[in-house]
């Protein structure tokens, strides 16, 4: 059964003249126990989209969708209650910059226990405050923590990023989710301490079968750990896919722009020679273009690309573009 | 190919802790080194953080003042305080280009800063050389009128390489310049760069910690841990046969991203 089933779904901002799109038609399924990557650069509406998920975007976005389903439930259905009880209850999310996410002004022990589940705890009132602190720990154990008397008592600003980003994921089991969100989860990280909180969301994926969705802005930094990839430009869906085929036969003329301009994965090219690249910037929101967004910048638009495409679907490979690069691999 | 343009021999830095009077405590950030750097060349420094990556490049560029060593540019040694010979031909570009503009000032204005205060040139030879360095790196002459917040990210940064090698420099130092753009923006920015270095034979000096763009980007590398260099020579070498065991994981830490799967 899908875990998360979205179909078009929309996130628009109501201005004095037009409603702006930041997110426009997007799709997204997830089955359980899957990875799957969110790549798309800034501005892409990638973090709007986790945030719709999760249910915190602010007043003045407008959400709406044509299907919007988890587990079977349609949540666009529900009260805004029933939603946050079943949503609070399966979905958890870590954010980037984890030091800047904990209170500075209490111990990682007494913010884990806050977020330790009150009907995991059984027993008496005043066996419970014993309980709390046993649970807090097993978390901190659960990520890998092994001092865990010296790192309940610190500070967040004592331990390091790799170290915080470890607490934040606790904290996000503490409910035992189904889907963990992670919103660059290793931004301003270095690479040795990034491969650590890769790995651990990896072992948590295969150990307890909890489903993962992985947001990031880079291509080559995600492709390694996820089963599936999504692809979003500036606030349109581009493509999706396993990683084999996103990685190796992209469908997209952007998604092609993606793997060839990172210098990691192709290791072939010759030192010093030029990169290939698309013309011109990432649209504002204010001055996006009509039809596909890529538009302006893409090597094979045609007149037909002022139409936003239908989304085309090759054997769970689908690519929103009227000329797919379909033709040039077989 | 050309000869030496940049000479740093047993530089190294150390902060003295002034609290104590007796047996005062010496902090040394940076070991003594010594490397060359030729025009046309880029020498990579990759270290984690506290590493002194950015205490070389504040070094080289004369923000902090070295303990010990010199630093020679064509056999002329920079001598420490004389501004006016540095920052003719040493230049800087930072992380985040977005604030290291001043938003109060035009683009010219902020172009045209340098120029005052480094060059005796006339108002219309400034105008005139602003207007060639924004076409050099691919902006255009109206955007002389804009302010930088009505710039993306990426054009920033073009700003704020403008600004760099409009005083015709000899080394560019890039501290992080690259890691906080988006891919394709970031692929664009490393062919402008290239183009530049091979137009106007520059020196680089690239610090980061992407190895991918390491590898395509520069000549030599240098790997810094705890101030001390733990490697150095040519990138294909050491990125191939990485002899030190930090470096090995390092590398390692990143090469199971890059595998093809």
């Amino acid at each position: 059964m899908n875990l998360i089933d979205i179909r078009n779904l929309s996130i628009k901002l109501q201005t004095s003249t037009k409603p702006i799109f930041a997110v426009d038609r997007v799709n997204l399924t997830m089955k359980e126990g899957e990875v799957r990557g969110l790549v798309g650069e800034s501005g892409s509406g990638k973090s709007l989209l986790a945030q719709a998920i999760v249910g915190v975007l602010d007043e003045k976005w407008e959400v709406d969708a044509d299907r919007f389903h988890w587990r079977g439930n349609d949540l666009m259905r529900l009260s805004a209650e029933e939603r946050k009880a079943i949503i609070s209850k399966d979905v958890a999310m870590i954010f980037q910059e984890p030091m800047a996410c904990l209170d500075p002004t209490t111990t990682i022990g007494e913010q884990l226990e806050e977020a330790v589940d009150v009907e995991q705890l059984s027993g008496y009132f005043w066996q419970k405050r014993q309980q709390r602190k046993l649970a807090a720990i097993t978390l901190l154990h659960k990520v890998g923590i092994k001092q865990h008397e010296v790192c309940v008592k610190s500070f967040p600003h004592q331990l390091t990023d790799a170290l915080c980003q470890r607490v934040m994921i606790a904290m996000a089991l503490a409910r035992r989710p189904m889907l963990l969100i992670a919103d660059e989860p290793t931004a301003s990280m270095e690479s040795t301490n990034q491969g650590q909180i890769f790995r651990l969301l990896a072992s948590l994926n295969q150990l307890k079968n909890m489903s993962i969705l992985l947001i990031s802005h880079d291509l080559e930094n995600v492709t390694h750990w996820t089963n599936t990839i999504t692809v979003m430009y500036s606030g349109q869906f581009v493509e999706a896919g396993t990683t084999e085929q996103i990685f190796n036969q992209p469908y997209h003329p952007y998604t092609r722009a993606l793997v060839d301009s990172s210098p990691k994965a192709n290791r072939m090219i010759p030192n010093k020679s030029r990169l290939m690249t698309l013309p011109g910037s990432i649209p504002t929101l204010q001055h996006l273009p009509i039809g596909c967004r890529l538009g302006p910048r893409c090597p094979r638009a045609q007149q037909k690309c002022v139409h936003a495409p239908k989304i085309k679907n090759f054997h769970s490979h689908q690519v929103s573009c009227h000329f797919p690069l379909k033709d040039n691999y077989s | 190919m050309s000869d030496v343009l940049l000479q740093v021999s047993n530089l190294s830095k150390s902060y003295k802790d002034k609290n104590y009077w007796f047996n005062r405590k010496c902090t040394t950030v940076l070991e003594p080194l010594s490397f060359d750097i030729m025009a046309h060349k880029t020498l990579a420094i990759v270290g984690e953080t506290g590493s002194g990556k950015s205490t070389i490049a504040k070094l080289l560029v004369g923000a902090e003042l070295p303990t010990t060593g010199h630093i020679r540019l064509n056999g002329q040694t920079l001598e420490p305080g004389n501004f006016k010979q540095r920052c003719q031909h040493v230049r800087m570009i930072f992380q985040d280009s977005g604030t290291t503009l001043n938003p109060s000032l035009t683009i010219e204005q902020l172009l045209d800063e340098p120029l005052q205060l480094n060059t005796k040139l006339s108002e219309v030879e400034r105008h005139q050389l602003i207007r060639e360095t924004l076409q050099k790196v691919g902006l255009l002459a109206e955007h002389m009128s804009f302010y930088p917040h009505m710039f993306s990210g990426g054009q920033k940064q073009r700003i704020s390489l403008a600004r760099a090698i409009i005083l015709q420099p000899q080394v560019i130092i890039l501290d992080e310049a690259l890691a906080s753009l988006d891919p394709s923006l970031r692929s664009q920015m490393i062919n402008l760069l290239l183009d530049l270095q091979q137009q106007m034979g520059l020196a680089f000096i690239l610090i980061s910690h992407n190895l991918g763009i390491v590898r395509h980007f520069s000549d030599e590398m240098m790997v810094l841990s705890k101030g001390e260099v733990l490697e150095f020579g040519k990138t294909n070498d050491i990125l191939q046969k990485p002899q030190h065991k930090y470096t090995k994981k390092l590398i390692m830490s990143q090469r199971f991203q890059l595998l093809h799967r």
